[in-house]
């Protein structure tokens, strides 16, 4: 017994005196969690980038963990010294517009950090023999009375786009977006597979996931087509020139604001990037806040991160803390303001 | 760059180790293949595409092959995948054949390997294009058929289906989760429980649980009786192994194999279906249904065929659709994306040279993993004979490892493991069956996402027998499958009635 | 098609419909045991009273409460020295070798020597090698 009582105090002493001297500093081992339970998917490999970053200039331990969004909340909740983060991207406040269990109001509940990547991706397909050419066809189309299938995945992100669609239904014929419906599945995988299995006529899916598809021939059952791509101009102008796969930034830029319009009050079109940020808890010091700004000021500096997000097709997009915060704020009151505008109906 | 430039000393090694470390892996009760590959991703990014893969796949393989290990020798599923291997395996170890059972696994392991390599290899893209006929209503009908296993492995039919059932049930206590197609409401919370019970039970703490603290509790219960370890277990001296196991076993490999690959070919359905599926469809095939379960060769076949199967036909809709198959291959499209790979449909075509190496290092990698698993059998069996004081202990604190990492870093999914614990050993005492209930945990949320979704886009029930010629033929097995059931378990009633 | 097979599924309460059903085949199946096996669930008090008056109360206890120990303290402990994995070590040392000595039937100096080595060598090597190695997250 006494052997292991003096393990542990000869291990605590050691490990007491490497504690951080004052509290104003990230610590030493700092847990990043992060919004998706997916260590494959793009929050994570964009918090990977990060993370390795911002712990090489700092010189401290930085691990993610792929907790998913209610218990990375949680997790931040409990914390409020810095050796909890988070990252995550739009879905943390569309999430709560939506209404969806276990989003709060971000703004109100934690402090909202820097910007650090924009995914542009975002995407509405159809499939290649499709009578619908453009969102103009199918804007058109609901106004005839047409029924307009879109798959996407209930409240966020990939339902954000469809809300801009019924939004642009009604601003062009008052009534027509009941004709816009929605067809509720989850993954990208069921999205693909309800098109295949003729239960949309729309699907919100990504330019990285999709993008071969839209490269088959028309008597493929899985070939599809682009309609839409949801990002602003400014951000689609930034990707790799060569786009992604066969079709190129140009041709991809064809699909996006201002060519192919959904517009958002009969003047501006509807935009929508999807961008990653970091969240913090509330209580936490002010210090640090201002610390990760610095220390992620200096890497944009530098420029070797845009680099490893460019091949990895995300657009780097750093804003500091209050520049970030006044922009979300603002991307937020846009997107309530269109889902007050259609809610009433089913959406 | 060509096919033999890539496969070089590196490429080899990284097969080769990562293969190692896989069932290292596997072998860990807790830890899985995902897990393996979860922490080794980063790696890759240095490694080059190639490589990158070299290491995953080995990792993918021998992550499932080492499940076996633990499954067979002390009755835990090293991971979710094995879990069938323990109905025969555990039987087979208290026998004292727990190295012949051990081979058989791994001998079918690498055939089952094999022949999903083999069909990947030949028809990835004919088998996607197959693989998408398959809507939510022949999902459902496969996860129901997958789920009639619980009528064959009950000992009583009324309490076993009881079980089972309480294991969907009990599956579905969280949230209706909308990554799955749900409305994200949650349901069957005791008041007061949100904060925990909102994301649900996590499927590997349930079953380090059930299977593990449990039967550590039992032991404990019976005061950890030490004659019983060291010198009561000899492994492997009373029966030795030889190939004539495998006499009259072609069709069941290559069935389960096949089954295997295919489960895993469908995306959603794969994982732990996989063995699953060719375990009750080996049962119902089977001329003597009534041995398994109590230490039947072919019980261990069925399984570990059916779980290597999937490796390769997991890769079928990562590579031909862009779209994983199960939770190990979802990791492998970060792998893919962080040297700026796309995968999709056009990916082989694209990239033949990078889908020639991946093919080799699979090949390499059940290769690797056969030579290494049998030729280090006999020390890995020894486990055994390790004191029980010294080996629950060991075992617990590697439980609460596999469970707080497997969502990486959840307190409660711990405390999962210690409710599962004791709810297990309560079981027992009940008279409640640990295995339907476990098949029904494992299935029941996808039965209720494709059954639910099913009859949200059709409206109507008739659709599960009209959808499509698919749905018939299912329906054909499962009805197959419970006949089968129930007439076995006639002919046990009247066999214990003239006795 | 025929009226009497038809249903309608509304998204906001589709979170309900597959558990109901459950939760329906679960009450015939146990009332049906429940029938079945009226006797000996009348009989059950004497069977627990059994089990319990069989049971190795040390061992089983012993572990069950070793547990929820080691269960509760690992997040606190863990929390004086965050993310470096401290929490799980410090409480998995005297975790193994506290259980190891339960199960334990001849106490000796001979037979606790294994355990206590177990004890130290086993978290410590566990520890470095998830943390350090694999980098994952312990509390």
């Amino acid at each position: 017994m006494t052997f292991t009582r003096r393990f542990i105090l000869a291990g605590a002493t050691a490990l007491a005196t490497a504690l951080p001297a004052a509290a104003q500093e990230l610590p030493g081992n700092v847990r990043l969690v992060i919004g998706s339970t997916s260590t494959g998917g793009d929050t994570y490999q964009n918090s990977s980038i990060v993370a390795d970053a911002l712990a090489e200039k700092l010189g401290i331990n930085i691990k993610v963990d792929a907790v998913g969004a209610t218990e990375a909340f949680k997790a931040l909740d409990r914390d409020s010294r810095g050796t909890t983060l988070m990252i995550f991207h739009d879905q943390s406040y569309l999430g709560n517009l939506y209404g969806v269990r276990g989003y709060q109001d971000i703004f109100e509940n934690y402090t909202v950090g820097p910007t650090v990547a924009i995914n542009p991706g975002n995407a509405y397909l159809v499939p290649k023999g499709s009578e619908y050419q453009s969102m103009d066809d199918i804007l058109t189309a609901a106004e005839n009375g047409e029924r307009v299938r879109v798959a996407i995945q209930p409240g966020g992100v990939s339902e954000i786009g469809f809300s801009a669609m019924k939004n642009a239904a009604r601003v062009r014929s008052e009534g027509s977006e009941e004709n816009i419906v929605a067809v509720n599945t989850g993954s990208q995988s069921d999205k693909n597979q309800t098109l295949f299995d003729d239960l949309a006529d729309v699907i919100n899916g990504s330019i990285q996931a999709n993008e071969q598809f839209t490269q088959l021939p028309e008597d493929d059952q899985k070939s599809m087509r682009f309609v839409w791509i949801t990002a602003r101009p400014a951000t689609l102008e930034q990707a790799p020139e060569e786009g992604m796969g066969d079709t190129t930034r140009d041709q991809l830029l064809q699909y996006a604001s201002p060519e192919t319009s959904v517009t958002l009050d009969g003047e501006e079109d509807f935009t929508f990037d999807k961008e990653f940020f970091f969240l913090y808890n509330p209580e936490m010091d002010e210090a640090i806040v201002e610390q990760i700004d610095t220390a992620l000021e200096e890497i944009y500096a530098e420029g070797e991160i845009q680099e490893r997000q460019k091949a990895s097709f995300f657009i780097p997009n750093f804003l500091p803390s209050d520049e970030a915060q006044e922009h979300l704020r603002e991307k937020r009151s846009t997107y309530d303001e269109v889902i007050s505008q259609i809610s009433g109906d089913n959406s | 760059m060509e096919l033999l430039d890539i496969i070089s000393p590196l490429f080899l090694a990284l097969i080769v180790g990562g293969t190692f470390v896989g069932i290292v892996f596997g072998a860990i009760p807790g830890m899985t293949a995902t897990m393996a590959v979860a922490v080794c991703l980063p790696i890759t990014y240095s490694l080059g595409l190639e490589n990158g893969l070299a290491l995953l796949l080995g990792l993918y393989v021998g992550g499932i092959s080492g499940g076996m290990v633990p499954a067979i020798l002390l009755g835990i599923p090293g991971t979710p995948s094995s879990i069938t291997t323990t109905f025969d395996g555990l039987p087979m170890t208290k026998k004292g054949e727990g190295e012949k059972a051990l081979r058989i696994g791994i001998c079918s392991s690498l055939v089952g390997g094999l022949v999903s390599l083999l069909i990947l290899w030949l028809c990835a893209p004919l088998l996607a294009d197959f693989a998408i006929q398959f809507s939510y209503v022949e999902k459902f009908l496969i996860i129901l058929f997958a789920l009639t296993v619980m009528a064959a492995l009950s000992n009583d039919m009324l309490i076993g289906i009881f079980s089972g059932f309480l294991g969907i049930f009990i599956a579905l206590i969280g949230t209706y989760d909308i990554s799955d197609g749900g409305n994200g409401e949650i349901r069957l919370i005791p008041p007061g429980l949100d904060y925990w019970l909102e994301s649900g039970f996590a499927l590997l703490p349930v079953l380090i649980g059930l299977f593990g603290l449990a039967a550590i509790l039992e032991e404990a219960e019976r005061g950890v009786p030490q004659s019983q370890s060291a010198a009561d277990v000899k492994i492997g001296s009373q029966s030795t192994f030889s190939f004539s196991v495998f006499r009259g076993q072609t069709v069941n490999l290559l069935r389960s194999g096949g089954i295997g690959t295919f489960a895993g070919i469908l995306p959603g359905v794969g994982g732990s279906a996989a063995s699953i599926l060719s375990y009750s469809n080996a049962k119902t095939f089977s001329k003597h249904p009534e041995r398994y379960g109590t230490g039947e060769p072919e019980g261990i076949i069925a399984s570990e065929a059916g779980n290597n199967g999937l490796t390769g036909g997991a890769l079928v809709p990562l590579l031909s659709l862009g779209i994983p198959g199960d939770s190990t291959t979802a990791l492998l499209i970060g792998a893919f994306t962080l040297q700026g790979i796309q995968v999709g449909p056009l990916f082989i075509g694209n990239n033949p040279v990078t889908w020639d190496a991946m093919i080799v290092a699979m090949l390499i990698a059940n290769l690797a993993m056969f030579t290494m698993m049998y030729f280090a059998i006999r020390h890995i069996a020894r486990i055994v004979t390790v004191p029980k004081h010294i080996l629950f202990p060991i075992i617990l604190m590697m439980c609460v490892i596999g469970a707080y990492t497997i969502n990486y870093g959840i307190m409660f999914d711990v405390w999962t493991l210690l409710i599962f614990g004791v709810f297990g050993w309560l079981a027992v005492k009940l008279r409640l069956e640990i295995a339907p209930f476990i098949i029904g945990f494992i299935l029941g949320p996808s039965a209720e996402v494709y059954f639910v979704k099913s009859l949200e886009s059709f409206n109507d029930l008739t659709i599960f027998f009209t959808k499509s010629w698919i749905a018939i033929v299912l329906w054909v097995l499962i009805i197959g499958s419970v006949a089968g059931s129930v007439a076995l378990s006639r002919s046990r009633q009247s066999t214990t009635a003239d006795a | 098609m025929n009226g009497l097979t038809e249903v309608t599924i509304a998204f906001e309460t589709s979170h309900l419909v597959f558990p109901s059903l459950i939760a329906g085949v679960l009450a015939i199946l146990g009332l049906a045991i429940l029938i079945r096996e009226r006797r000996s669930i009348a009989a059950s008090g004497g069977y627990w009273r059994e089990t319990f008056a069989k049971m190795d109360k040390l061992r089983f206890l012993g572990t069950l409460a070793l547990t929820v120990l080691y269960f509760s303290l690992m997040v606190p402990v863990g929390n004086v020295w965050p993310n470096t994995g401290l929490g799980f070590l410090i409480c998995s040392i005297p975790y193994v070798f506290l259980s190891g000595l339960i199960f334990l039937h001849d106490r000796g100096l001979r037979a606790v020597a294994p355990v206590a080595i177990t004890a130290l060598v086993a978290p410590t090597l566990v520890w470095w090698l998830f943390t350090d190695l694999f980098f994952l997250t312990l509390p």
